[in-house]
């Protein structure tokens, strides 16, 4: 086997609209802020992972030219990862193998999005196929309304459970969101709050909706000899998968979603996790629509198929439940979206090392951390662990 | 130094492309506009896909056959769409679906029509999840995903 | 760390394809897992190369690459430049996680604008964009600066795409097969003076397939695998003219390639070299930074015909970019072109020497803003 690599430091923005600062100087923000929690400085750093999402979403093709001295890279070998949404946990993953292949010790992962800047739905929606699909294609909202209409009605899951149980998540993520202060909707809401904002997609509502956020992620990772000499509390990474179906969406039964199933299956068996609601302590899921979240509960095994809204609802997942997800606010709060699976892996970091402040979730040593993209396609799933 | 006002730069990106749709999908097209829709079967799981494909994304082997499939078929499900964005190519409000064509192994995205769109209850009253549809053809058509209207719910 | 070799290649023509970009993709890696006798499933994971709007008219191409490229619930991921994608299949298997990766970079360029008005979308839209910055107009300037810093003259720069040009009528793969004379490139038109239009790279089609191994997997699978022995890169300061535009990356990315596969004498040490020159003159200074012959010099070596395909330094026997350019993959048809020489198996435009050392090299950007250098060894 190659090296063991650990994660030694993270970085990132205030998130929100960001007109005080340009692309590049957003990008900076976050690698400064990366390199200051590892105590490291950039002579350190052996290679530079960028990752972002299409160029269509800031009108600037092949951004790891454009971002060459605020990422630190000049001089140095770079790569440039990019899966969609799933972008933050595969240029994670990149950061992963270069560190464990032995080519690098450190290696700076960034990834980064300025959404305000462009239309990111008309972005998504040039992510579709132009002959077939496109023509009726209503970006990611669209997609994600029917995935999960198609799994409340497979699992017989009555309508007003699932709105229920739905809002109840906007409730707490928002809540969460107030701990964090790089969130970008910091704001408390209600269940009515939630049940009678503006329909985006029936029945999805805006408050079920994540923002469209600019933001940048960094993220410092170490093999591990080199990460226990110059780290004290390094987050292990402990498992690392990722899947792919097929491209025209109606293809795989997304009720059940094998992608999402496969990855989080393949990081457990790495990590030896068999229990995942048992035995993890925290998890930071992908979840741009409540709606969704739910699925994706399901899919990591946090509870049987069809049963997530009674989960929800007896609180499982909300702070003090017994596996609480996304003390962040998540994504539902926070989406620059080639940024935001990075996030979704700082803040496990951060969870496991014991760095997460007042999003901190008492005595976590095992968490998940997962993105999804393409037109419900990819899912890509990191666990980290305080434990070698 | 202090700004009064961060500057914003406003611009528009266009750029033309020329997508090939090469032997298989031209096909379709061809007898799509002929009011037929064709998909292709995998010799080795036996599915039927539409949009055809050359070869199958699991099997990883060759799909030559052409089987016709009905223009009639299942909602697995839908969306109505109030959302506008830049490029869009549809007018909203409107439904995109998912149909299980009969004889067919995966979803059709199209759109749903001919309901009263006025009213999201009175949608919602029409459009149903494993309710039946039946494509409408347009009566000029010119190869392409539009030569269908809408596939309208059968009463 | 794990020893990597590739195994097998397997590329398209650089022509124009009336294929769908989909089906396009599947025939390469159809023909490469045949070749290998593996099935998709027996693959270890899969990394596209691929490059999203402006390359293809799609966002997150690895999208639509994935079912073409025989992704379906694999492990897999995708790099936008083509070596990056390559290194990266590399680290996988260095990483002890996986015995055989799959590599396809894909591109069809005949679907999508030219290269000037893509490349003009690296520039920032606030100072270089506006002025109408592309790779071209910068390369341009940088000539322009070559000849005059060191006399290097237009005749010798033409050279290049004589000869490049002439190399590709032997690869069945080559886009552009015209034989061109010294004065044809000459006479072709001044699109950016210096530079005419005989000397800049088309917009190719494309796609190549490269499948690499671990040690025991590479000699279970060829008998002739082609070794990674070394490989660097390096990225330079974004805006051109922050930087000496022949004073670039390209030596650090090379001294780290160098001294990974442990070569003191480049010139030596290398049988054949697989160089990216969109322009005709860069492979002349990219020659010198990779420590074929002098600074300065690069004018003699062209005249000097050691790198003819039947010189003791052979660059570009496949006709380089300058005949095929197939933009985001191009890089890794170098890769796979140095494999080729190394296996023997390049058919008729294998050099004439034994090829036992091969150097494949990318670059992308402004005046060569980002190189990456790859030594394979038999």
């Amino acid at each position: 086997m190659g090296k063991s690599v650990a994660i030694i430091g993270t970085g990132q923005t205030r998130h929100g609209r960001r007109q005080d600062v340009c692309y590049p100087d957003l990008v900076k923000e976050a690698v400064e802020a990366a390199l200051e929690d590892a105590g490291i400085t950039l002579k350190d750093v052996d290679g530079v992972v960028l990752g972002t999402m299409p160029s269509m979403m800031e009108g600037v093709s092949s951004t790891h030219f454009y971002f060459a001295e605020a990422m630190g890279s000049v001089g140095k070998p770079v790569l440039k990862v990019e899966t969609c949404g799933s972008t933050g946990q595969s240029i994670g993953h990149c950061g992963f193998f270069w560190a464990s292949s032995g080519m690098a010790d450190i290696v700076l992962v960034v990834g980064s999005e300025k959404m305000s800047e462009g239309d990111g739905q008309a972005t998504m929606n040039t992510v579709f196929d132009p002959f077939f699909q496109r023509t009726f294609a209503a970006g990611a909202p669209g997609v994600f309304t029917m995935q999960s209409m198609e799994w409340m009605y497979r699992f017989k899951i009555p309508e007003d459970k699932g709105r229920e149980a739905a809002a109840m998540i906007s409730v707490s993520n928002h809540d969460n969101a107030m701990d964090n202060p790089h969130a970008h909707i910091r704001t408390r809401v209600t269940m009515d709050d939630v049940k009678n904002a503006r329909i985006i997609t029936y029945p999805v509502r805006l408050l079920d909706v994540c923002p469209a956020s600019d933001g940048a992620c960094a993220v410092i990772f170490a093999s591990g000899d080199k990460a226990k000499k110059i780290c004290k509390k390094p987050a292990w990474v402990k498992g690392i998968g990722f899947r792919g179906e097929e491209f025209f969406y109606g293809e795989s039964d997304k009720a059940i979603w094998m992608s999402a199933t496969e990855a989080a299956k393949e990081a457990y068996s790495q990590a030896g996790i068999k229990d995942p609601l048992k035995e993890l302590d925290v998890a930071e899921v992908y979840n741009p629509f409540t709606y969704q979240e739910m699925i994706f509960y399901e899919c990591f095994g946090f509870c049987p198929r069809g049963k997530a809204p009674d989960y929800v609802l007896k609180g499982t997942f909300k702070k003090g439940g017994r596996l609480p997800c996304g003390p962040s606010g998540g994504t539902l709060c926070t989406n620059p979206i080639g940024a935001t699976g990075l996030i979704r892996m700082a803040e496990a970091a951060l969870q496991v090392t014991g760095k997460a402040g007042a999003r901190q979730v008492e005595g976590a040593k095992l968490a998940l951390s997962h993105a999804m993209g393409g037109v419900d396609q990819f899912n890509g799933v990191t666990i980290l662990g305080s434990e070698q | 130094m202090s700004i009064e006002k961060y500057k914003i730069v406003e611009g528009q990106v266009k750029v033309t492309y020329e997508l090939a749709l090469g032997r298989t999908w031209s096909h379709f097209y061809d007898c799509f506009k002929e009011g037929k829709i064709m998909g292709t079967r995998c010799r080795k799981c036996s599915r039927v896909l539409v949009p055809p494909r050359s070869f199958c994304p699991r099997c990883f082997e060759d799909m030559d056959e052409w089987v016709e499939v009905s223009d009639e078929g299942i909602i697995e499900t839908w969306v109505y769409v109030n959302m506008p964005f830049f490029a869009q190519e549809t007018k909203i409000p409107f439904i995109s679906a998912q149909i299980r064509l009969d004889g067919c192994d995966s979803g059709f995205t199209h759109i749903v029509g001919g309901v009263d769109m006025s009213d999201l209850d009175k949608v919602r009253a029409a459009v149903k999840l494993g309710g039946r549809v039946k494509a409408v053809w347009s009566r000029e058509k010119k190869g392409s995903i539009r030569d269908i209207e809408y596939f309208e719910p059968v009463k | 760390m794990r020893k990597v070799a590739i195994t097998h290649v397997a590329q398209s023509s650089g022509a124009e394809s009336r294929e769908s970009l989909m089906d396009f993709t599947y025939k390469v890696n159809k023909e490469i897992l045949d070749k290998a006798g593996l099935k998709r499933e027996e693959v270890g994971c899969i990394i596209a190369g691929s490059a999203d709007i402006f390359h293809s008219g799609l966002s997150c191409a690895n999208a639509y690459d994935w079912d073409g490229i025989g992704a379906f619930m694999k492990e897999g991921s995708r790099a936008e430049e083509s070596v990056f994608s390559f290194i990266y299949g590399c680290m996988r298997i260095m990483s002890g996680r996986y015995d055989t990766v799959l590599v396809t970079a894909i591109v069809k360029g005949s679907e999508n604008p030219d290269n000037d008005p893509i490349t003009c979308f690296y520039g920032d839209p606030f100072y270089l964009r506006p002025l109408g910055i592309n790779e071209s107009s910068v390369a341009a300037m940088q000539m322009r600066q070559y000849m005059n810093r060191y006399g290097v003259t237009e005749e010798q720069c033409a050279k290049v795409a004589v000869k490049n040009l002439g190399n590709a009528l032997f690869n069945p793969y080559a886009h552009v097969k015209k034989r061109v004379g010294l004065e044809d490139v000459m006479r072709s038109r001044r699109l950016y003076d210096p530079l005419k239009e005989m000397e800049c790279a088309p917009k190719s089609d494309g796609v190549v397939a490269v499948l690499i191994a671990s040690e025991e997997k590479a000699k279970e699978l060829t008998a002739t695998p082609a070794w990674l022995k070394g490989y660097g890169c390096s990225m330079d300061y974004f805006n051109p003219g922050d930087r000496d535009l022949l004073n670039g990356q390209l030596k650090a990315a090379a001294a780290r390639a160098y001294k990974m596969a442990g070569i003191r004498n480049p010139e030596k040490n290398i049988d054949v070299a697989e160089i990216c020159e969109p322009y005709a003159f860069q492979e002349l200074i990219w020659c010198e930074q990779l420590g074929f012959c002098n600074e300065g010099q690069g004018g003699e070596l062209i005249d000097s015909g050691i790198t003819e395909m039947d010189g003791s330094l052979p660059v570009n026997p496949s006709g380089g970019v300058l005949a095929t350019n197939p933009y985001p993959a191009r890089g890794l048809y170098r890769v796979a072109e140095a494999a080729l020489q190394i296996k023997g198996q390049a058919g008729e435009h294998q050099v004439g020497k034994k090829v036992k050392t091969a150097l494949a090299h990318s670059t992308h950007g402004f005046g060569g803003q980002c190189h990456s250098v790859v030594i394979l060894s038999a």
